[in-house]
């Protein structure tokens, strides 16, 4: 205790730097947390917070109980790592390829253009999709046509829908992606490749020895970051692309939390789901840096 | 070095004034705020109301400036601050408005005053009940509204909103080109059958999509009515009450129907991702025989078909009749929107209900059909209105704002004093007072929704979209992917998922005679 107060006094300067940073989390972050007991409640905002009427675990029973549950949770789950998989692992390799591009006028020119979708809303993103996969005039089908492949209806088959979700999703971001790790691979020393040069190395040696073990730290830092997004897939990016009959392998639990929450008044029931998805999250991040920092030594915390 | 570190010191500098200029305009768009929620006079209110997609208000910069609120504020005496909703947040905008106890003194709900904008509001008795209201200060509300309106926005016994009344509630008719229909030799079909021989010929005229469909059925639903098996609505079958998909067979016929449409080519191949901008630009650019829509927009599209394809010809025809000799689209609701007054209002409500039964005088017809005199129209010596229906966009886009959206309680069918002037809209009126008043189909509904609904939306219909589930299976029907006895286990599976609750709830309602509200029979 007294020496929690010395190390405060004697870095006084740094903790007051980071007050308005402390005090954000705070107030934006932890104090909502409260909101989240009206998971136990049966919540009507006419009657507000203190009026509602307390009923344990009846929503959480409800949401158990519900016949789609374990659907959603398999959607949720499954598309969470599909893009865990290929969205985590197409920015690294974006990047390295990237790195090897001698002329630099080129590498800018390529990493401007890979950044670009980044900006683009995902309403403007499904319309391309949408575009794309059209049976009759889209490029996809038109290509699949000229091989002699009949068309496929993409949008309206749910075995689809889980490609195309993630899909999206990479190209929207791998570009973006690069950027974290390209900065790490200008940090590696040159003098490291010109030793291994000398030794004979050639360029595959290369990366394999020198540029993805000196990534490996933060790899191991943006995969724990990605993990702890973890079921915190997004709403509009799913929504955009579901139509009824997609629906059975694309709902996830953001979409549902909108539909029968914002769109049906069921505050409590679906702040309860909400509270069963961070909760799962949770217990994914801990046990993530555990094994993490048993294996590599880098974790989060 | 030194020029770059310049350079962030420039950056920084400018993010500053941004965001010190973005806050400073929050700022002072707040104060504004509070002001205008304060009522300095005593026919100052407030009132919230959904952009419903209006052209005209969604441009505005500042709807409480123009000059048709300026002059309503003249004629009816009253200081009114619009808040604007928008149209596709609606639900979300609303409840947080009312979460957060910043609720102006009126608030524009939808068809009853049960549903989810309103959150349950009525049921805690955070709106106000009119009943004594009305009948003081209302003698045009009671005299012009009718009681099928008033019965929508009634609970408990009380009336709690003023209603934007229908009075025909078939809205929806059949059109077809007519030039193309001449070209192929054929009469005017009136049965399915009929018609599937006229989309047959449309197809061989190289007509892209013989009959347009659209996403989820919406506007594509005509021959769900000529069965009678709208899947989004509900009868009474065998003692009990269900969904009409479950009411008999009639729901195979029509799947069938749709099935062959698929199949022939004649049923846009896309329809279950077409959208409404897509339906829409299809019709504009002449590439659909016939099709579904409301047919107040007739005219207008007319004359937008005609700029692609100057021979264009539309009608508004019967719509094809099934086994049963009857057809039509789905019947609206008695109510389009309604007004409710928030409980803690600091205004006289008086005030408000004079307000609204203003509006159903001839002085307010007046301006509400034609505008400001002297500007958008002049009266002649013998007291008549000159007014010319506008051919411009943005006028046509002003007059429809004014006919439909600031005209909060009226006739919704159509607006007779502009349809008068006109051939066409003589044309219109026949066709809605002739054609579109014999057919269709109702259902018995419920308000509020039945329970089970709100927890299992994807055996929920919507007002004119069925459910997710039996969509699903239906779309695989349709396509081929399935044979038409599949949709028993679609039906299988509705039942499953909740569906067998939703009909015990609906029997046990209708039995009770517990916010039922049974087909409508007679207009």
């Amino acid at each position: 205790m007294r020496k929690t107060r010395e190390a405060i006094l004697k870095h006084k300067a740094l903790y007051f730097i980071a007050l308005p940073g402390i005090l954000f989390f705070i107030v934006f972050k932890y104090i909502p947390i409260i909101g989240s007991v009206i998971a136990f409640q049966e919540y009507n905002i006419f009657k507000g917070f203190w009026g509602s009427p307390w009923v344990g675990w009846s929503q959480f029973e409800k949401m158990f109980q519900y016949s789609d549950f374990l659907r959603i949770l398999k959607n949720t789950m499954l598309i969470n790592f599909y893009d865990l998989i290929f969205g985590f692992t197409a920015p690294i390799l974006l990047a390295l390829m990237l790195n090897e591009v001698r002329k630099v006028l080129a590498q800018r020119i390529i990493q401007t253009v890979v950044y670009m979708p980044h900006f683009l809303s995902w309403v403007i993103i499904s319309g391309v999709f949408i575009g794309l996969l059209s049976p009759s005039t889209g490029l996809i089908n038109t290509l699949l046509n000229a091989i002699g492949v009949d068309s496929v209806y993409f949008l309206a088959d749910e075995s689809y829908i889980r490609s195309i979700i993630v899909g999206s999703g990479m190209w929207r971001d791998t570009g973006w992606g690069t950027i974290i790790y390209l900065a790490a691979l200008a940090g590696i020393n040159p003098q490291l490749y010109e030793a291994a040069e000398i030794d004979g190395a050639n360029r595959w040696q290369q990366t394999w020895r020198i540029t993805l073990p000196t990534l490996l730290p933060t790899i191991m830092m943006l995969l724990l970051l990605q993990i702890g997004n973890f079921l915190d897939f997004g709403f509009e990016r799913v929504d955009v692309f579901l139509n009824p009959f997609n629906r059975e392998n694309g709902e996830i639990f953001d979409t549902y939390i909108y539909k029968a929450g914002l769109l049906n008044n069921q505050y409590s029931y679906t702040t309860a789901i909400g509270i069963f998805k961070s909760v799962v999250g949770l217990i994914l991040i801990v046990g993530a840096n555990f094994v993490s920092r048993r294996t590599t030594g880098s974790s989060l915390y | 070095m030194k020029n770059r570190k310049w350079l962030i010191i420039l950056f920084l500098v400018m993010l500053t004034a941004i965001i010190a200029g973005c806050t400073d305009e929050k700022g002072s768009e707040e104060t504004k705020g509070e002001k205008e929620n304060e009522s300095t006079t005593d026919n100052s209110f407030s009132i919230a109301m959904r952009t419903l997609g209006t052209p005209y208000v969604e441009s505005h910069p500042e709807i409480n400036d123009d000059k048709f609120v300026k002059e309503m504020e003249r004629l009816s005496n009253t200081d009114i601050q619009i808040r604007l909703v928008p149209h596709n947040e609606y639900v979300e905008r609303m409840t947080l408005m009312l979460a957060s106890n910043d609720v102006p003194d009126v608030l524009q709900a939808s068809g009853g005053v049960l549903g989810p904008e309103l959150a349950g509001g009525v049921e805690a008795e955070a709106f106000l009940p009119l009943d004594d209201l009305i009948a003081e200060h209302g003698p045009n509300l009671l005299k012009k509204i009718p009681q099928e309106a008033w019965d929508s926005v009634t609970y408990d016994g009380k009336i709690y909103a003023i209603p934007d009344f229908l009075s025909n509630p078939s809205r929806r008719g059949t059109a077809i080109r007519m030039d193309l229909l001449k070209q192929t030799g054929l009469d005017v079909p009136q049965t399915v059958d009929e018609h599937l021989e006229v989309l047959r010929a449309f197809k061989e005229l190289g007509v892209e999509h013989p009959y347009q469909g659209r996403e989820k059925f919406k506007y594509s639903d005509t021959f769900f009515g000529a069965f009678d098996a709208f899947p989004y609505q509900y009868e009474l079958y065998e003692g009990q009450v269900v969904p009409k998909f479950m009411a008999g067979d009639k729901i195979k016929d029509a799947l069938t129907f749709y099935n062959t449409l698929y199949k022939e080519g004649l049923l846009s191949q896309e329809f279950l991702t077409t959208q409404q901008p897509e339906y829409r630009s299809n019709i504009i650019a002449g590439k659909v025989g016939i099709w579904s829509m409301n047919a107040e927009e007739v005219n207008s599209w007319e004359q937008e078909i005609k700029n692609n394809v100057p021979e264009a010809e539309i009608a508004i025809i019967p719509s094809p009749t099934g086994p049963d000799g009857k057809g039509g689209h789905y019947w609206y609701g008695s109510t389009t929107r309604s007004f409710v007054i928030n409980a803690e209002t600091k205004v006289d409500p008086a005030v408000i209900i004079k307000f609204f039964d203003w509006q159903l005088t001839e002085e307010a017809e007046r301006f509400f059909t034609y505008g400001i005199e002297d500007d958008t129209y002049t009266l002649n010596e013998d007291g008549t209105v000159n007014y010319e229906v506008p051919e411009d966009t943005n006028l046509l886009n002003a007059q429809h704002y004014l006919n439909r959206w600031l005209w909060m309680v009226k006739d919704s069918t159509y607006t007779q004093g502009i349809l008068e002037l006109t051939e066409e809209g003589q044309e219109l009126l026949r066709v809605f007072d002739e054609v579109l008043i014999n057919e269709g189909r109702d259902s018995i509904q419920f308000t509020p929704p039945l329970e089970v609904y709100s927890s299992h939306p994807e055996i929920s219909p919507g007002s004119d979209t069925p459910s997710d589930i039996w969509m699903t299976g239906a779309a695989k029907i349709i396509l081929g992917q399935e044979p038409i006895d599949h949709h028993d286990k679609v039906i299988e599976e509705w039942l499953n998922k909740g569906g067998t609750q939703a009909i015990e709830e609906a029997t046990e309602r209708y039995n009770n005679e517990d916010g039922v509200q049974l087909p409508r029979t007679n207009w």
